[in-house]
């Protein structure tokens, strides 16, 4: 068995994780992050891609709307090229109680959301899918956030602070020795080795699965895991995010998102956070909400449904509740003052809009364990790629593209993924799996859903890294099966149109079934 | 204006159909969309590849069990010697292709991945592909065709389950480009079709063939000269060449659906492409117009007979909405082989035989239509290819099997039953 030394050892590699390991790096610990599979592919790499501007909370919960539109506007300074600037409307339709209107302005207005009532020909004019029976409209700085940059852009700068990152790597135990965790062993799941790592802290970031991580320490943390449903529709439908004006529900978000929208969400209390089923049920639920915002939304093009697992956290223990963070939103637990287990932190709950306060507040705890003051600058320093300090353009891959229009190969058309950018990433990755491809260029997220571009990404990679074709064929069908999760709860219309072409092409022209394993 | 047969369709099924009745000197006009998946499939028949697991090597010997095994499937209405005299039929009709094969045997052809894939009829620009004999095969990349990896080809094919010893290797050429180096098959097909562009090939791989070899080229070799192309290269790089298809566009399946257009031209036929068809009136249990919804208003035609050809769910024949409902698009056939309400659609694995995959329009013995009653929905309305219930094509790998066969069945049974043809002096 091997062994690494650090001083934070961060469990979980969703946007909280890496931003744990990129604000500890960056107060000078030696930070190695862990994550049983891919960056973002937890949690993270499975909501709507709201970035919160506090409306949603306006009313229901005001500290965690305080807290959204601080982070709100402290994202858009340090991680730009994370975020689209949509902005966002609440609207009353008329499922929904005109006086909230009234509450929802008070909210706003209470909590420092910006909030402007605008009239409804504006809105109608602004965005023409929208219902045209909606009674009033409300303006706030929503926004869309790429989780998987977001994540990748965090790591990078922990690593360029000199921080490590251990990827497909499961925490198998936490070394308690003396009342203090000492650190844990670790499993690479694709080779079976085990790794000893000795810590002086470890940071639990490990979201729906943090009760899991916190009983290897012998703590009992409770998360009660609430499973929501998305859909991402083939079509930027609207161009702003729109919220139903009511206190926050099911299916009542549709965000505009790189080439897609997606409508969110459900809320089903599930007892396994690894649960991903999606059901008829729900997809009907969200149809149905669709068409409230937006006639004809059954009508549309759906490309792919999927589930995330929200880290909702319980206090078990009502006397600790000094232990508890500020706001409902999220939890941080110092696992010293609540169970007397030193050396051990776990901060979960939260939202992605939060994830760098979160991150902040961990890292203060672990420096209080530590008995060292270094201060938190992750509020103003930039994140790599977002030097030049402009959001995200819908169109930045075709404005790339234009001025050399046919000077290499688009594998993925759909996504305007060309070659050269597809080998950087395989060359960067250091990968096996189409899937990790997927989740840096969104090769295989478009319309086709990889119908072209697979066969080619996984020629691309055999050659690139001289994979044995036992290899490079597992990568190719685990994608389709993996493919499927999200497609089949979906299939009607025009998206099952394509995916009997895609039968068809890796069925019948090509016949996977039969490669060699 | 009437005719004598409206097909709606313009794929392999209804171009059969459209052609075999032309030949007999009916009045024909073919009504598509748009072109049917000639533009994206090879033009290989592949009658029946596998029933199950099993590969088959003789379709012939295996048809009567399958059809037992399969009671509502297309091939139970249609006999072993009509697809027999199908495949024989399309071979005389396009010799443009120089289709090789029989009913008895299956070829065995490497797919794009490397796996050996069976079909009964194939083009002559496929037929040394054939891996039933073994030998020693080299694959062309070319450098800048992203639908073609020859590494990856190679290295599967090696491992592939075979009758005969195979052995595999690859070449990688970087052909010159002008302008656009993304051209996509059917760019380079054109290319191939410019005689200096193949004496660029022909140099690039001189002296790196060795003796015995079989030269498997991505299926790109020429789409205006392609029988020339293909023959060219042979007899210059004296060593038997072949085709592998690709991803779609398929370049060799243009050439099927410009052999056939220009036949059918010939015979007297009228294609129409561009409109979608709607149902328009009908009298006593008969079709008597459908409706082309052109731009500017629908436009009426008349027929005594009506094929349908349109494809299943893939070509639009079939739609399912949102709410699990499904359609069949033209005249609102009763669909069959869809599971009961409620019950889930699709299995969460994907490679399970999913609950939708045979559904289809089920017809009687003369390839009508029928309800959930087995009643004959219109008299004069037949139906070929991949819209009928109860296959599978792309697990056993009868696709244009299906399409060709009930397409050059269906035209006999109109041919046998129909009215006599109507009388015309004047063709357009």
């Amino acid at each position: 068995m091997s062994s690494l030394q650090t001083d934070v050892l961060v469990i979980g590699g969703g946007s909280t994780g890496s931003g744990v390991a990129r604000d500890a790096a960056m107060r000078g610990f030696s930070t190695l992050l862990v994550e049983r599979r891919d960056l973002a592919d937890g949690t993270t790499g499975r909501f709507h891609g709201l970035l919160h501007s506090g409306g949603r909370y306006a009313v229901k919960d005001p500290p965690a709307a305080i807290e959204c539109i601080k982070e709100n506007l402290i994202l858009r300074k340090v991680a730009p090229d994370c975020i689209e600037d949509t902005g966002g409307v609440f609207v009353v339709t008329p499922w929904d109680d005109p006086a909230f209107g009234d509450r929802f302005l008070a909210g706003c207005k209470n909590t420092g959301v910006p909030v402007h009532e605008v009239s409804v020909g504006d809105t109608l004019r602004r965005e023409p899918r929208l219902h045209p029976g909606i009674k009033r409209a409300f303006t706030v700085p929503d926004a869309a956030i790429d989780p998987w940059k977001l994540v990748w852009s965090n790591v990078r700068s922990a690593q360029e602070h000199g921080a490590r990152m251990l990827t497909y790597h499961r925490v198998l135990s936490l070394d308690v020795d003396g009342g203090k965790v000492m650190g844990a062993v670790l499993q690479d799941v694709r080779s079976g080795d085990e790794v000893r790592v000795r810590a002086e802290v470890v940071v639990n970031a490990a979201g729906a699965w943090a009760g899991q991580i916190a009983s290897m320490a012998g703590c009992e943390v409770q998360i009660l895991p609430g499973k929501g449903v998305m859909i991402a529709m083939n079509h930027r439908l609207v161009q702003t995010v729109l919220n139903r004006c009511k206190l926050p529900g099911d299916g009542d978000i549709i965000v505009p998102i790189r080439t897609t929208c997606v409508i969110g969400t459900t809320d089903v209390h599930v007892t396994d956070p690894d649960t991903s089923e999606i059901t008829k049920h729900e997809v009907d639920f969200m149809l149905d909400e669709g068409e409230k915002l937006v006639p004809g939304f059954r009508q549309a093009r759906a490309l792919h449904a999927w589930a995330g697992v929200r880290p909702l956290f319980q206090e078990t223990r009502a006397k600790d509740i000094e232990t508890r963070d500020v706001t409902r939103s999220h939890a941080l637990l110092d696992h010293k003052k609540r169970d007397g287990v030193g050396g051990f932190v776990t901060i979960t709950g939260g939202k992605t809009t939060t994830y760098r306060f979160m991150a902040e507040v961990a890292v203060d705890a672990v420096c209080e364990q530590l008995g060292v003051q270094r201060p938190c600058s992750t509020a103003k320093e930039r994140l790599p790629g977002s030097e030049r300090g402009a959001t995200y353009q819908l169109g930045a891959r075709l404005g790339a593209r234009e001025p050399l229009p046919q000077s290499e190969e688009i594998i993925c058309e759909c996504e305007l993924v060309t070659r050269s950018h597809l080998d950087a990433a395989i060359a960067r990755r250091e990968t096996d799996s189409i899937d990790d491809i997927r989740r840096l260029l969104r090769i295989g997220m478009g319309p086709c859903q990889g119908g072209f571009c697979i066969y080619r990404a996984t020629a691309l990679l055999h050659a690139d890294r001289h994979l044995d074709y036992a290899t490079a064929n597992h990568s190719l069908l685990d994608f389709l099966e993996e493919r499927w999760k999200g497609l089949h709860p979906i299939l009607y219309g025009d998206q099952l149109r394509q995916t009997r072409l895609d039968d068809w092409i890796f069925q019948g022209l090509f016949d996977v079934r039969h490669l060699p394993r | 204006m009437t005719y004598d047969v409206i097909v709606v369709g313009a794929g392999l099924a209804g171009l059969t159909a459209a052609l075999r009745l032309s030949e007999q000197d009916r009045r024909v006009l073919v009504i598509a969309k748009g072109n049917g998946a000639t533009h994206l499939a090879p033009p290989v028949i592949d009658v029946l590849g596998y029933a199950g697991d099993k590969r088959i090597e003789s379709p012939q010997k295996a048809l009567s069990g399958f059809v037992v095994s399969h009671p509502g499937h297309p091939y139970a209405n249609v006999s072993a010697d009509v697809i027999a005299e199908s495949l024989d039929w399309l071979s005389r009709r396009v010799p443009e292709l120089g289709y090789q094969g029989r009913l008895d045997e299956n070829w065995l052809l490497p797919t794009a991945v490397g796996v050996p894939k069976p079909s009964a009829l194939v083009p002559e620009s496929m037929v040394a592909g054939d891996l039933r004999r073994g030998g020693r095969f080299v694959f062309i990349g070319l450098r800048g065709l992203k639908d073609f990896h020859a590494s990856y080809l190679a290295d599967n094919l090696a491992r592939a389950q075979l009758p005969a010893r195979v052995s595999t290797r690859f070449i990688e050429l970087e052909p010159p480009h002008d302008r656009n180096a993304d051209p996509g098959s059917v760019g380079f097909a054109r290319r191939f079709d410019e005689p200096r562009f193949r004496d660029w090939i022909v140099q690039a791989l001189a002296g790196q063939l060795e003796p015995n070899e079989k030269v498997g080229f991505p299926a790109v070799l020429g789409i205006e000269k392609a029988g020339e192309v293909w023959r060219d290269l042979e007899r210059r790089l004296e060593h038997p060449a072949f085709e592998v298809p690709l991803l779609p566009p398929s370049a060799p399946g243009i050439r099927l659906y410009d052999a056939l257009a220009r036949a059918l031209r010939q015979a007297g036929a009228r294609i129409l492409i561009g409109d979608r068809v709607a149902a328009g009136g009908s009298e006593g249990g008969r079709v008597a117009e459908i409706n082309a919804l052109t731009a500017a208003r629908p436009v009426a035609y008349r027929a005594n007979s009506f094929v349908l050809a349109t494809g299943g769910f893939a070509s639009g024949g079939l739609e399912l909405d949102s709410r699990g409902s499904v359609r069949e698009t033209v005249f609102g056939l009763p669909v069959a082989g869809m599971p009961d309400a409620g019950e889930p659609m699709f299995s969460p694995r994907y490679f399970d035989t999913h609950a939708v995959s045979r559904a289809g329009v089920a017809v009687d013995a003369r390839l009508r239509p029928v309800d959930e009653k087995g009643k004959v929905v219109f008299e004069n309305l037949h139906a070929a290819g991949a819209i009928l219930s109860g296959a599978v094509p792309w697990r056993e790998h009868s696709g244009n099997g299906i399409s060709l066969a009930t397409g050059y069945a269906v035209a006999a049974a109109i041919l046998e039953h129909a009215a006599p043809r109507i009388r015309v002096d004047a063709r357009d």
